[in-house]
């Protein structure tokens, strides 16, 4: 349940904050975020990684259906890349290297000011 | 564990975030670039997709309308000059802010700071030649002289800092965002720059090449290889023009010794050879309407974004349409409701060098007429990206900067060549243009070319009251004969400059009877022409061919004019290749079935005409280039710099001497003459046609000549054209070269409503990612054009969109 909501809480805050702030604010954002969520390091990583990552690969295609540029292919040429399309993945991939740290940053801040839990003890 | 869990993923957070963010080496910052709603995907839009019906522009009287036609080409409305000029540097900064900023970045020699160290020695040679010294003379010339006109210099560049300040990252043009820096605030002293890049680029000299020829050949050999005049002279001003002045004395000075040494300083890249540009105007009495017609094609580097930015500019006192240069005021080459106009470059020697002797090391003193002079330093600081600024002092004598020492291109200690060029005189060609913006008739015309320094250019002329003019502008030093031809001693003050030849003896001609002017970088004037008159990178070709088609030509169109602007015909292959074919008796070659009869067969019957898919072309292309660096083998493998005989000499001399002893090659044992360079350097095209069959499939013209637009970061090969199908070549009416050719061409009739055509290779915007970055070019390499018709407000059907700038 987390997972999805700290993904979907990622994108709607990667899609409309985006435009505004450069991603390194969004990391930010994101730590936040993921500190507030409280989730655990793996789901934070992949729920935000996702979150960025799918908002930020599907801006590059909405971008690129709108537009019918052919801006993508030359950037790729211009990169070593045969196939535009591969810009696309790198933008995703990218998204969700960014999401996914800052995920697991938040989730693992989150986890240093949880109490220790109790070890148990026996008594002989 | 758990801090230590943090700690790691804190640390690859910031360093993954930091890292992208930065550029290493040649790789831009990933982060930055692909970021989707900053990155370089946000420059796929093109502008008509980022329209903004209303734009707030402080500093402007009244509202200002724009209306941006199919083209893309903006048609400003403005109540005066002064708002006209502040929309008109903030719409240029709109579509060409990268541009034009990088190109006065080039003239002020700071490409290291873009792209690092590779670039010194340009930013030193740029510096040394003293362009960012010129600009500054400039600034302060016009600000102390011409207050109006760096008012008006002025509200451009607040319109274009405007833009800047509102720019977000996201419409960053993506050069800056891959190169990884940020525009800078634009000032009148960057437009002056760029009107000095432009000098830079027009003009060469030659004077230490030609120093060195005349201690290899001597003086005669060297008049006969390199005479002041063709024997076929056609120059711009009709040789039988008669010179209603009284010229001003000059007589060259007795006893003149030229510094004698043989130079061996690396010298400066020249202008590409056998590239101009075209412009002529013919009188209504050889047109089919009656009407006068003016046509000009400039021939440049081809670049993207194109060079030229097209616009029209509307006041309620007049309305001017054409090419503008992106960072300079007005229309450069244009016309608006009562006359049109057009530039070719006038090229002549306005660059001397003077040999300096300093007293000693340190280069405090130097000695002019027997005097020790006191000598100013320039430190030019280069900021180099990633290294440290690079620091380069330049010495300034009353001559002009000293540009090769012993730190710069020069291999001895004891040189140092001081350039004397009009370019760092001041001057204020903007004036110019801003008047012939608003001109009305020939006075109007002759009074705005009063301000005009350089580079000099034919500047021609057609009215709607039916004159047609050509007048030859720049400022030319008042000089004896051969004064400035080769490097001269900068002690001796009788080798200076004392005077420049008056304005109203320039060589000009107005309604000539043959009913046209012409220009096409060829000789100005007819040797009658009372003052001296040297460079060495005449035209020879496109001139006689271009005039001799005017005279042949009446009931003149539109659609004969742009047919004219794009010929094909080879004029120098005409006269050259039956001589060739002739020395290896072809026809009987091609009786004989020998080998390599194909060829010979094309050449023989070859029409001429440089078409794309013609294979003769590149053949005779080829067996040109081969033959003439045969012929000239001795003089090419000199140690020294020299400039060699251009081709309408090699091919007098083939003509008319083919035994001369300069056929005969000091390297071998037995006596060469024509015919023996004309058979090595046909074997050698057969072994490079063979080689071109191999690599390419085909020796077409086209894929020979390969003209290509190139992005200004030759790099940026991605937002470069290669191959384009497009015919003509260097010294051809339709001059496309590999790199070269027609950078616009204009043809416009005056009439009641001016008809106007024109086309550049490129497009409207500098955005690689716009449809409009390259919309003109296939339509410019098929020789077609789109209609520059005068618009006015009211003229909607064809409005892509409209912005109003409000104040």
């Amino acid at each position: 349940m987390k997972f999805t909501a700290l993904l979907i809480l990622t994108a709607i805050l990667v899609l409309f904050l985006g435009p505004y702030f450069s991603y390194p604010y969004l990391m930010g954002i994101i730590v936040v975020l993921s500190y507030l969520m409280s989730s655990s390091g793996a789901s934070s990583f992949f729920a935000a990684g996702l979150g960025m990552g799918l908002v930020w690969l599907g801006k590059a295609i909405f971008i690129s259906i709108d537009t019918s540029s052919s801006l993508p292919d030359k950037m790729a040429d211009l990169m070593g890349m045969e196939q535009s399309n591969l810009l696309w993945i790198a933008t995703g991939v990218l998204g969700v290297l960014l999401g996914g740290f800052s995920g697991l940053t938040g989730a693992l801040l989150r986890n240093l000011s949880k109490p220790k839990r109790s070890q148990g003890m026996y008594r002989y | 564990m758990k801090y230590i869990s943090f700690a790691l993923a804190l640390i690859i957070t910031i360093s993954l975030g930091v890292a992208l963010s930065l550029q290493f080496g040649s790789i831009p910052p990933l982060g930055k670039l692909l970021d989707p709603n900053h990155g370089f995907w946000q420059n796929s839009y093109s502008e008509d997709q980022l329209v903004k019906e209303e734009i707030r522009l402080t500093g402007l009287t009244s509202p200002v309308t724009i209306q941006y036609d199919e083209n893309l080409i903006p048609h400003i409305f403005a109540q005066n000059e002064i708002d006209l000029y502040r929309a008109q540097g903030y719409v240029t900064a709109q579509n060409r802010l990268w541009q034009m900023e990088f190109q006065t970045m080039a003239a002020a020699g700071r490409i290291s700071e873009i792209v690092g160290p590779i670039a010194i020695d340009l930013d030193r040679m740029t510096r040394r030649k003293g362009m960012p010294f010129a600009a500054e003379q400039g600034i302060q010339f016009l600000e102390n002289n011409d207050p109006e006109t760096f008012k008006l210099v002025q509200a451009y560049s607040e319109g274009v800092n405007q833009y800047i300040d509102g720019l977000t990252v996201a419409r960053m043009p993506i050069e800056y965002k891959i190169l990884n820096y940020k525009p800078e605030r634009w000032s009148p002293y960057k437009s002056l720059l760029l009107l000095k890049y432009m000098a830079d680029m027009l003009v060469g000299d030659r004077d230490l090449e030609y120093t060195n020829l005349r201690t290899i050949l001597g003086p005669e050999l060297l008049e006969k290889l390199f005479p002041l005049f063709p024997e076929e002279n056609d120059p711009v001003i009709e040789a039988e023009k008669l010179w209603d002045f009284t010229p001003l004395e000059v007589s060259k000075p007795e006893g003149i010794n030229y510094p004698n040494d043989s130079i061996f300083v690396k010298t400066m890249p020249q202008p590409e050879p056998g590239v101009g540009s075209n412009n002529w105007a013919v009188s209504g009495s050889k047109t089919a309407s009656g009407r006068t017609i003016l046509a000009n094609d400039p021939h440049l580097s081809l670049n993207l974004p194109s060079l030229w930015y097209a616009m029209q500019l509307t006041t309620p006192n007049h309305s001017v349409k054409g090419a503008t240069l992106p960072g300079a005021l007005g229309i450069i080459s244009g016309f608006n409701e009562n006359i049109a106009w057009g530039v070719t470059n006038a090229t002549r020697d306005t660059r001397d060098w003077y040999a300096i002797t300093f007293k000693n090391d340190d280069r405090t003193e130097y000695l002019y007429n027997d005097q020790w002079i006191q000598s100013t330093f320039r430190i030019e600081e280069i900021k180099v990206k990633g290294e440290a600024s690079y620091l380069d002092t330049v010495v300034y004598t009353h001559h002009g900067p000293v540009v090769y020492d012993q730190s710069f291109r020069a291999e001895r200690q004891d040189v140092n060549f001081a350039l004397k060029w009009t370019a760092h005189l001041p001057s204020n060609e903007q004036k110019t243009f801003i008047l012939l913006n608003k001109g009305k008739s020939h006075d109007d015309y002759i009074a705005a070319l009063e301000y005009y320094t350089s580079p000099a250019q034919n500047f021609v002329f057609a009215s709607k009251s039916g004159d047609i003019a050509m007048k030859v502008q720049g400022r030319f030093p008042l000089k004896w004969e051969d004064q400035g031809r080769f490097l001269m001693d900068g002690n001796d003050p009788r080798m200076e400059w004392k005077d420049f030849i008056p304005n109203e003896h320039h060589a000009a001609t107005l309604n000539p009877a043959r009913g046209f002017v012409a220009s096409a970088n060829q000789h100005s004037v007819d040797p009658s022409y009372p003052y001296y008159v040297f460079d060495n990178s005449f035209e020879h070709y496109r001139n006689r061919r271009l005039n001799q088609r005017l005279s042949e030509m009446n009931q003149i169109t539109v659609g004969d004019m742009m047919e004219l602007q794009f010929d094909n015909f080879h004029l120098h292959a005409y006269e050259a290749l039956p001589i060739m074919m002739n020395y290896i008796k072809a026809d009987s070659l091609i009786n004989a079935g020998a080998e390599n009869v194909a060829y010979l067969k094309d050449l023989a019957d070859w029409n001429f005409f440089t078409f794309p898919n013609q294979t003769a072309p590149t053949l005779f292309h080829l067996w040109w280039r081969y033959l003439h660096r045969s012929i000239w083998e001795d003089l090419r493998k000199s140690d020294l710099p020299v400039v060699l005989p251009n081709n309408y000499q090699t091919v007098k001399l083939l003509t008319n001497e083919p035994t001369s002893f300069l056929f005969d090659k000091k390297t071998t044992a037995q006596i060469e003459s024509a015919k023996d360079h004309v058979l090595a350097s046909f074997d050698s095209m057969i072994v490079q046609v063979k080689k071109l069959k191999e690599e390419k499939g085909d020796y077409t013209w086209v894929n020979h000549k390969n003209t290509t637009i190139q992005h200004l970061v030759p790099n940026f090969k991605s937002f470069s054209f290669e191959g384009i199908y497009t015919g003509g070549g260097a010294g051809i009416l339709n001059a496309t070269s590999e790199r070269h050719g027609a950078s616009w061409r204009m043809v416009v009739e005056l009439g009641d409503e001016p008809e106007a055509f024109g086309i550049y290779p490129g497009g409207q915007s500098g955005n690689p990612g716009s449809k409009y970055y390259d919309s003109f070019l296939k339509k410019w390499a098929n020789g077609e054009y789109v209609n520059f018709k005068l618009q006015k407000i009211q003229d909607s059907q064809s409005t892509l969109f409209s912005t109003t700038l409000k104040p």
